[in-house]
Parts: structure tokens; sequence; C-alpha cells
């Protein structure tokens, strides 16, 4: 996968009609910068489906990308990366105006702190136990952005999915037309087979942790790092409110506090910061799993909040990182919506 | 040396001898509340509590070998407006102490009406380690696991700042509870406490020098091995190659307080149309930018109050020694300036301090 992959962006970046390219490369102690290309001869490097992710794609992308100028931007990366940056769009922080997203079959990722521990470990997405327990159940493993590389039911071709992804196919001279039926039918019975193990799933961890005794419990191992916030390539604002000072209780609240419960969590704000932040990014949650692996107290996190998003866009109808041109949930104003939710 | 140290003694464990003691206080209304680690529901997690009802001292754990948030930073957050208002007695480790003393000095916390309890400090546990179904063993061979920061830390013996010190690391392994009596108020309260036996003994510096001797000994190690920044840029970006940015090393920083830490700001962000054109210049760069520039700016604002508590490299998920660059970075910093950070509340920190003439031999 990684030299097709590779060999089609040198083709991209040689005509001309990319002048640069996003992709991870294989840096020191096993690890996968991303890369921003110009240069072809530094594309020998790239590993665009590493085992692992160790930043987001979408957040890699959004660091450079918030006004776009000269030239076209050829982004490799996951469907859940890809979707992000549709995401990312829509909030404002990328400018997808000149990029083209090329994204793949995804084999899933290894779980972070694993790969630490054994770089032996890659991907397979035969065996749920090789890759990370959101992937496991993650139903959007391929074709999202503007082109995908298919890998299964009998192909190793790009498919365009947009006009654009399209247009640099054409440009590319690449005009293959294969037959895509066993590759639809294995991408749907992989994805049922998934929607299956993601209801069971989400049906498990919202048994263990309903209700507010379950939010306190499962977060009780919160050390208040904001890991899970900071790698989040969704969460992008700089000063996030919970870390406001107007937001700051003072000594004689925190007494307060302590004595009409008789004892009470010191770094206090911890279901709050979770509850908050679900509030402000479920909608737009894309299920990458990169909050889990960074936590450093092994809370279910990302599964958490897929769960949560499952049913905040659910009930907008809306389906986070699919359709550029769908507008966001919260930016929306409808005069009638919602009366179901009203007293 | 021959000089003697008014103790408290006690024939029940340590943990036993402080629920009862701070008990007491709350009970007699000598403090109003109790900052201490406390099990949360979920085993082997732990969290820093503020304890008022006397029934429930119960569930402190007075200096269990774990170290979730530095009590630097929950005392920091609850201080940073106004002071307690009433006495609050503190469970700290000597690190957390210095710690918060820098705090204080930078207007970040208030130490007016705690009272402090501390250690010698046997060090603490990393988190990670806890996590598993193994931890009872884990905890068993507590001197085996502990932090990289702890087995190199020479400062375990606390400051001044501390009230009372629980005599918990020494070179003999001792029955009971010893309870050095540091300040007026500690003897005053010791006065109160009839359940206690009052002696006198060696001072604690005497009883925990072949502790001391050992880790001199590892930060000696320490300071040889781990690579520096004269090693040159490559051995500092293998060292960091591995950071996802998630920060959680600043987060979890007590002396990290900036609401708005630099490397975030517009100003030092790396600007998209630079990101850009180096790509073009140099064929390739990585993005986010920044790693090294935040991991080296992080260094050069905390080395000189860096309390070595090891809670950077607890957080970070990708297992780099961070606290071993900043511990022996801290070292040389703290030594050239020859400022000891949360020595004392009325040192200036040596970067809200002008001196017209310093630091001239590394002068031009």
């Amino acid at each position: 996968m990684n030299s097709i992959i590779v060999d089609f962006l040198e083709k991209a970046l040689v005509s001309d009609y990319v002048s640069s390219v996003l992709v991870p490369s294989g840096g020191p102690d096993n690890t996968f910068p991303w890369t921003l290309i110009s240069d072809v001869s530094a594309l020998a490097m790239a590993e665009p489906v590493p085992p692992v992710m160790y930043v987001q794609g979408a957040k890699a992308l959004a660091s450079f990308t918030q006004s776009m100028t000269e030239g076209k931007l050829l982004a490799v990366m996951r469907p859940c990366e890809a979707r992000a940056a549709v995401e990312l769009s829509k909030l404002e922080q990328i400018d997808l105006d000149n990029i083209i997203l090329l994204t793949m079959d995804c084999p899933g990722a290894v779980p972070l702190k694993e790969y630490r521990r054994d770089a032996g470990i890659q991907p397979d997405i035969s065996i749920p136990e090789t890759i990370r327990p959101l992937c496991r159940q993650c139903t959007e493993f391929t074709s999202a952005g503007d082109l995908c590389l298919a890998m299964h039911g009998g192909l190793r071709e790009v498919l365009p999915l947009t006009p654009a992804g399209q247009e640099l196919l054409d440009s590319l001279g690449m005009k293959a037309e294969p037959d895509t039926s066993a590759w639809i039918e294995w991408a749907s019975s992989l994805k049922a087979e998934r929607e299956a193990v993601s209801t069971e799933n989400r049906k498990s961890l919202k048994k263990a942790y309903s209700g507010l005794e379950g939010l306190v419990e499962v977060f009780s191992g919160c050390i208040s790092c904001r890991s899970c916030r900071t790698v989040c390539p969704i969460c992008y604002c700089r000063l996030c409110f919970i870390d406001m000072k107007d937001r700051r209780c003072p000594a004689s609240a925190h007494l307060e506090n302590s004595r009409s419960s008789g004892a009470a969590r010191v770094m206090s704000g911890t279901l709050l910061f979770h509850i908050g932040r679900m509030a402000h990014m479920s909608l737009s949650c894309v299920s990458c799993g990169m909050c889990e692996d960074a936590c450093p107290s092994d809370i279910p996190v990302g599964r958490l909040v897929s769960m949560v998003s499952a049913g905040t866009t659910a009930v907008f109808n809306y389906s986070a990182g699919s359709d550029p041109e769908d507008p966001l949930p919260l930016n929306t104003f409808r005069l009638e919506e919602l009366h179901e939710y009203e007293d | 040396m021959n000089t003697k140290t008014s103790v408290l003694v006690s024939e029940s464990s340590i943990g036993d001898t402080l629920r009862d003691l701070l008990g007491k206080l709350l009970e007699n209304g000598e403090i109003d509340s109790v900052f201490a680690l406390r099990e949360t529901r979920q085993k082997g997690r732990y969290c820093y509590s503020l304890i008022t009802d006397p029934t429930l001292i119960r569930e402190a754990l007075p200096f269990h070998p774990v170290m979730p948030v530095q009590g630097a930073r929950a005392l920091s957050e609850m201080t940073i407006t106004e002071p307690f208002g009433r006495p609050v007695a503190a469970l700290l480790r000597p690190c957390e102490i210095r710690a918060f003393v820098e705090n204080v000095k930078q207007s970040q916390g208030s130490l007016e009406n705690i009272f402090i309890i501390s250690c010698t400090c046997p060090g603490v546990i990393p988190a990670s380690k806890l996590l598993g179904e193994d931890r009872e063993d884990v905890l068993a061979n507590h001197g085996g696991n502990i932090r990289n920061a702890c087995r190199t830390c020479t400062g375990f013996i606390p400051g001044p700042q501390a009230d009372m010190t629980v005599l918990l690391a020494s070179d003999e392994p001792h029955d009971g509870t010893v309870i050095y009596l540091n300040t007026d108020r500690a003897v005053e309260i010791a006065g109160k406490l009839d359940s206690l036996s009052r002696e006198t003994g060696k001072p604690a510096a005497e009883l925990t020098s072949g502790i001391s001797e050992a880790r001199e000994k590892s930060l000696k190690d320490l300071m040889r091995d781990i690579p520096a920044p004269a090693d040159g840029l490559q051995s500092l970006v293998s060292l960091f190659a591995a950071c996802i940015g998630c920060r959680g090393c600043r987060e979890a920083c007590p002396l990290c307080s900036c609401v708005l830490c630099d490397y975030e700001t517009a100003r030092t962000l790396h600007s998209p149309e630079l990101v850009r054109s180096e790509a073009k210049r140099k064929g390739s760069v990585r993005v986010p930018a920044g790693t090294l520039q935040f991991q080296l700016g992080r260094l050069m604002h905390i080395s000189p109050s860096c309390t070595a508590c090891g809670q950077c490299s607890d957080v970070c998920p990708v297992d780099i020694p961070v606290s071993d660059i900043f511990i022996r970075a801290a070292n040389l910093v703290q030594e050239s300036l020859d400022y000891a950070p949360g020595r004392d509340t009325d040192d200036t920190p040596p970067m809200a301090t002008y001196l017209e003439k310093e630091l001239l031999d590394i002068t031009d």
C-alpha cells in the first residue's frame, strides 16, 4: 500500500499539478512525523500509512493551511483524518480550496502506548486485537476525501470520489475505470460487521458508565493533563473556556464544597471539563481515537466521546466530515426544531 | 552531629497515627480541613481531596506512594484568588512544598493558613505502573518501582516550610511512627495531642545519610548520561522525536502556570506562510512545527524553578524522559544562578531579579 501511494505522490508532484504533498515520513526512534514535501527526493522517506497515529493528520494540516494562497496541496491521510479536515474547514481552521485529500482502505492503527513498547506490532484489519478499540468499531474505514486507494476486492487502485479527485487523475493521465463491485461488497460487509461491534460496545459502555455516578467513576482517574483536548483535531480553541480566569473558584468555595459533602476532590472541574468538551465537539467528532491514545490514565475517553457523538449527530441528522457543504448544526439557526426536547 | 530534635512517637503505623492525629485536629477545631490523597471509586486511581468531616479521615491515604496531580498545582488552584480563611492541614511531599513555594513567589497561590505535614520522602511510583492488575505487587515492591526523578532526588527532606516531618524514608527500617516538630505551631499542636508521646531524637538527616548518598550517586549518573543540548541538535531531535504535542508535560507541571502558554500564542506559533515557504526552501519540513521550540522554550522558562518532581515524565504517553532532561538542566541552571527553588519565599526568582553585574563568565 505504501509504495502505491508513494508512486502516486511522486507522479503528482512531478506533474506540477500539485506543488506540495503532506504525508507521514519515517523518523528516528520508530516515529512517523508529518512532513510537508515540495521536493520529490524527500518522498524517499514517506510512510503514507504508518502503523500508529502520533498526530492526527487534520491537526498537522491545520497547522499551516488556515489560509491557502499558492499551489495545490495533496494530503495523504486516514479516512478519519480526512473527515476531521472537512470539519476543520467548516470551523474555518483549514482552507480546503486548494487541498486534495487522498485516503485509503484503512487498516486501523496500533494503540500508541503498545506500539511504543513493541514497534514490531503491525495493524491488521482482520485481527482486531492489533488495532485500537475505536478502530475495531470504525465503520468509516474507507472512501473519505477526494480520492481513495482501494486495496480490497481485487483492487489496487486510486479511485476518485469528488470532481477535484477526478481532475487530479485526469491531469495525471490515469484513466482506469476498474470494476469496483467486489470492493464495494467487501466494504459493506466489513461495515455491517463493525456496526454490530460498535452497537454492542456502545451498549456495554453506556451500561457501565451511565448517569452522573457512572461518569464520576469513569473519569475518576483523570489527572487534568488535558492531553485529550490538545491532541483532538476538533478542539482547536487557543484558550479553552475551562482554563479561563473567570472560572477560578476561590479557596472559600473549595472549603464550602468540602464541608457540604464531608470531602471533595481537588482539581475540581474534571467532569465539567469532560462534559463541556463533549458538548462542544461531539457533533464534529470523527472517532479517530487520538484522545484515548494520549490519555496517560487509560480512560476510554475516545469510546465515550464517540458514543456521545453517535447520539448527538443522530439528533441533528448530521455526519461529521462527510459532506463539506453540509452546515455545522451548531451554526445553523432553525426557527422550528428540537421541539421534542422542550419542556 | 549530636543535636537532638523534638519528636512525637507512636507505636502505631504511620497511616493510622496520621489519620488519628488529623481526625483529632479536625474534631477539636485546630484545623478546618485536611488536604490529602484518597483512592477514587476506581482501584489504583487516586486524587487529592479536601476532607472536612472527621469521620471521612479514615479514607485519607497519607503519603501513599503516588502523585496523580502535583500537590502544588492543586493547592494553587484553590488559593490563587484568595488564601484559605481557616487552617488547612496539607500532606505534601518535599518537592510539592518547593513547587508551591515557587507558586507563591509568582503570585499563583498563598501559604497562609496552611499547616504542612511532610515526610522524608521515599519517592512515588509512576501512575502507569499502577493501572494494571499487578498493582498490589508493584506497591509491595515500592522501592524498586519509584520514578526516575525520585531515584535521583536529593531534596527528599522537606525544607523549613514543613511544620511537621514524618520519618518515612530512613536508612534503618523502623517500627511505629516518628514525627519531627519543626515549628512553634507544630509544638503547640503537639501539646494538644495526648495520645502521642514527646521525645527527643536524632535529626532526620542523620537517619537518612545512606539514602542521601545513594541518591547523590544516581543524580551524578543522570548528569553524565542524559543527552544535553551540547550533544547537538540531532540528539535533541531524536530525544523528542516521539512527542505527539499533547502538552501533558506542561499541564501537569506545577511551575507551568501561565493561563496561555507562550507557545500557543499567535506571536510564537509559526505562520502558515512561513511553514510553506520553509518547505519550499528545504524540500520538506516536519509539521506541526515547533516541537523542539516548545520543549526547549519550556526548559528555559522552568529550569530555574524546577523542583524535580517527575510529574512531566509520568504523564508522557510516549515515555520521553522529560524529567531526566529537565532535572539535568535545572541542576546546571540553578547552580550557576545560585538559586534553590522552594528554599524560602523571600528568595526572589532569578528571572525577576536584575543585577547589574552577573554571569560575567558566560558573557563575551
